[in-house]
């Protein structure tokens, strides 16, 4: 990460910007059914390797910073809520997100298509999530 | 929502933006119409070929979406204005 952050330097301009957009580290998707009545929780995702890779994202650009090339611009975490209309753009949206995926803790996504085949009308998939974005600006 | 969020840092209209990890292009193909020139990498090939693809239907001849990953850009060139690491740290 360190190298590709470098490297990302090497090529920006004086004063140009370095932007990190990443998922927010304590902030996990949560997958819910909105109805027209009520939001019912279906599953919180398990994000295997998340912390540490997490981690290393924040050391790397910490590191560059101190390493001189960049200064902090500024950091911003913002919630947002995706709706998606059924269960196989839920599928589609996981796989946009880079690896390691979020996945269903187990028998959830079973619950998930039970819950969905018995959804009154008007009802939808909504995601929660969170992210984080790092500025940095080029020396 | 994630353009948004850049452009309280930055502004990416008409800027030369290097786009790193781009995927299938879902973010860059936001904001490349305003933008100036993008050069987008990402180390999945069916990825790209997605990306290809939809700028073939979208039109958009600012957009070089590269196979790799940023460590086999040149450290030498015309700067870039903007980089953004879309997902990918």
């Amino acid at each position: 990460m360190v190298h590709a952050l470098r490297r990302a330097g090497q090529r920006l301009r004086s004063g140009g910007s370095l932007i990190s957009i990443r998922p927010h580290r304590t902030w996990l998707p949560v997958v819910s059914i909105i109805t027209p009545s009520r939001r019912v929780p279906v599953a919180r995702l398990d994000t295997p390797g998340f912390d540490t890779r997490q981690s290393a994202a924040e050391a790397a650009l910490a590191r560059v910073v101190r390493e001189g090339g960049f200064t902090l611009a500024g950091i911003r975490n913002q919630r947002y809520r995706a709706r998606l209309d059924n269960p196989s753009q839920l599928r589609t949206y996981l796989e946009l997100i880079a690896p390691p995926r979020p996945r269903f803790p187990p028998g959830r996504r079973a619950r998930l298509l039970e819950l969905w085949a018995s959804r009154p009308r008007g009802s939808y998939i909504e995601i929660a999530e969170g992210i984080v974005v790092t500025a940095l600006r080029r020396r | 929502m994630e353009l948004r969020l850049i452009e309280r840092f930055t502004t990416l209209r008409g800027r030369r933006i290097l786009e790193v990890g781009c995927g299938d292009g879902r973010l860059t193909f936001q904001y490349a119409p305003a933008a100036g020139e993008v050069l987008a990498f990402d180390p999945d090939r069916p990825s790209i070929e997605d990306a290809l693809d939809e700028q073939a239907a979208l039109g958009l001849p600012n957009v070089a979406f590269r196979l790799g990953s940023i460590e086999h850009l040149p450290a030498r060139g015309v700067p870039f204005d903007v980089a953004l690491f879309s997902w990918s740290l």
